[in-house]
């Protein structure tokens, strides 16, 4: 389980999150929707401390950080409880798909190589690119980036998976791609937590769903009830622009 | 004015120089070695942006880049033990040598310095995010995936360094040490035959030039093998030009600049 309380996070006199709290329950799907600016990205990063959040606390699995006063060893250890997937994919540029893959087994598990190239192959396997071995991030498409991102992720077994609004950056024609092997790890009971535009995708993966507007929740619930019948107006009014009924209205 | 010139020379002196390069190379490959640390030290400052730290190393950047190496060299030797006097430290029986390999240190440390932040900067902070996130410390994601891209990076300009470096050795001279221009001076004056004892010297600076960049750049395509497999042929070829070009402005620069304060 996973539990966010009051957290809070400025960029200079620019107050992104006002104080969130969410709950998410173990082998939960969780997406997060909302305009541009409302703070989703910047919540997912401060979650594992990418984003150093103002004040706030967090507990995933017992183990409990407070982000006013964080020393060195729990940051470290929640990076380790969380994986996340970028936007970017971020994938290590001078490693090719398998060593992006074991490298934090090797390095952060200290697993030996035999038994980290193993599971590496496996989890390559299975976002199917088992025949993608040995190539370099240049030379696979992006949403064969992407998906050496969610291996990576993957790899290091973690209490949660963050996504950053994962298909953002790919060809249309690629999402579905990245889509399927996100729906695919979600059905294996990983907890997710996904930053994302695809309104479809979300309705269809997550099993919770939190809309944010200006730095706080405006609403959450199960994805039937906020898709088909929010209760708040600002929700109403955000749906009502990205699903105008096949006309777009400008 | 000298001897009328005769080719023969040229070859004899060929042969004449090359013991004193290895004075030469000494100076360079000690002078770069303390360079990349001293350069490490300084760039680290400017890369983490520590406060005070970052305006003595934007100090210690502008003095470098900014004066002679020649004036540098006559700083440190005749300055240098004028200011250690004053704290009771007698360095006049340090060889001229020592002082020379510590200007030329601190010279291209500064250099190195540049080189380094802009090397460090240019590897995406993504990576860097991607690292923390698998859960890697600072050290080892610097270690592990921000280094070995940067230095990929940073070759060409290596290079660059290591060979301005090589030819501004050939100031050492005017602190009489006996490296290879050094050397040439005094077979120039004994012969009188100035323009064939010139011409061998440039040979031997030339090949050893020529030799540096051909290795560097084996060594940058080594490094960027996990960039070099995209670009088509074409692309490669572009990608060669682009490198001679650069290659070519190497060799300009010194040419151009502090080989004629001498």
């Amino acid at each position: 389980m996973i539990k966010l309380t009051q957290i809070k996070k400025s960029f200079g006199r620019n107050e992104v999150l006002k104080g969130i709290d969410l709950t998410v329950k173990k082998g939960e799907v969780v997406a997060i929707l909302g305009p541009s600016g409302s703070g989703k990205t910047t919540l997912l990063r401060c979650i594992n401390y990418l984003e150093k959040p103002s004040d706030g606390q967090i507990t995933i699995d017992e183990f409990t950080v407070n982000y006013k006063r964080p020393d060195k060893k729990d940051i470290h250890t929640l990076r380790q409880k969380s994986a996340m997937v970028f936007q970017q994919y971020n994938l290590f540029k001078h490693k090719t798909a398998l060593e992006n893959v074991m490298e934090g087994l090797l390095i952060v598990k200290k697993l030996p190589k035999e038994k980290a190239r193993e599971m590496s192959v496996e989890l390559l396997d299975k976002v199917g690119l088992g025949n993608k071995l040995d190539a370099y991030p240049s030379e696979l498409s992006g949403g064969q980036q992407q998906r050496v991102g969610i291996a990576r992720a993957l790899a290091l077994n973690p209490e949660v998976i963050l996504f950053d609004e994962p298909t953002s950056a790919l060809d249309p024609e690629l999402v579905g791609e990245v889509l399927g092997v996100i729906r695919k790890i979600a059905k294996e009971g990983i907890t997710m937590i996904i930053v994302t535009h695809e309104m479809s995708f979300a309705q269809d993966v997550a099993n919770h769903v939190v809309f944010m507007d200006g730095g706080v929740i405006v609403e959450e619930g199960k994805p039937s009830e906020i898709f088909n019948n929010p209760k708040e107006e600002r929700t109403k009014q955000f749906f009502k622009r990205i699903t105008p009924d096949g006309v777009y209205s400008i | 004015m000298g001897e009328p010139f005769d080719i023969s020379y040229v070859f004899e002196y060929l042969v004449k120089l090359l013991p004193t390069l290895k004075i030469t190379l000494l100076i360079v490959v000690s002078s770069i070695v303390i360079g990349l640390g001293v350069g490490f030290i300084v760039a680290l400052p400017q890369l983490y942006k520590i406060p005070i730290l970052r305006r003595f190393s934007q100090v210690y950047l502008s003095f470098f880049r900014g004066t002679p190496i020649l004036i540098q060299l006559f700083l440190f030797y005749y300055g240098l033990p004028e200011i250690l006097k004053l704290v009771n430290l007698d360095v006049a029986k340090v060889p001229a040598l020592y002082f020379v390999i510590l200007t030329y240190a601190l010279h291209s440390g500064a250099y190195m310095a540049e080189m380094i932040r802009a090397a460090v900067g240019a590897v995406d902070r993504g990576q860097v995010e991607a690292a923390y996130s698998v859960g890697m410390n600072g050290f080892q994601a610097f270690t592990r995936i921000v280094l070995p891209q940067a230095m990929a990076i940073a070759i060409p300009v290596f290079a660059n360094l290591v060979i301005a470096n090589l030819k501004d050795t050939s100031l050492a001279f005017s602190l009489g040490i006996m490296e290879m221009t050094g050397k040439s001076q005094t077979l120039a004056v004994m012969s009188r035959h100035f323009v064939e004892t010139y011409i061998s010297l440039a040979i031997i600076y030339f090949v050893i030039s020529f030799g540096l960049e051909k290795l560097f750049h084996l060594l940058e395509r080594k490094l960027l093998k996990h960039e070099r497999r995209i670009t088509t042929e074409v692309k490669e070829q572009q990608v060669k030009l682009g490198k001679t070009k650069r290659s070519l402005l190497g060799f300009g620069y010194s040419r151009g600049g502090r080989e004629n304060e001498a």
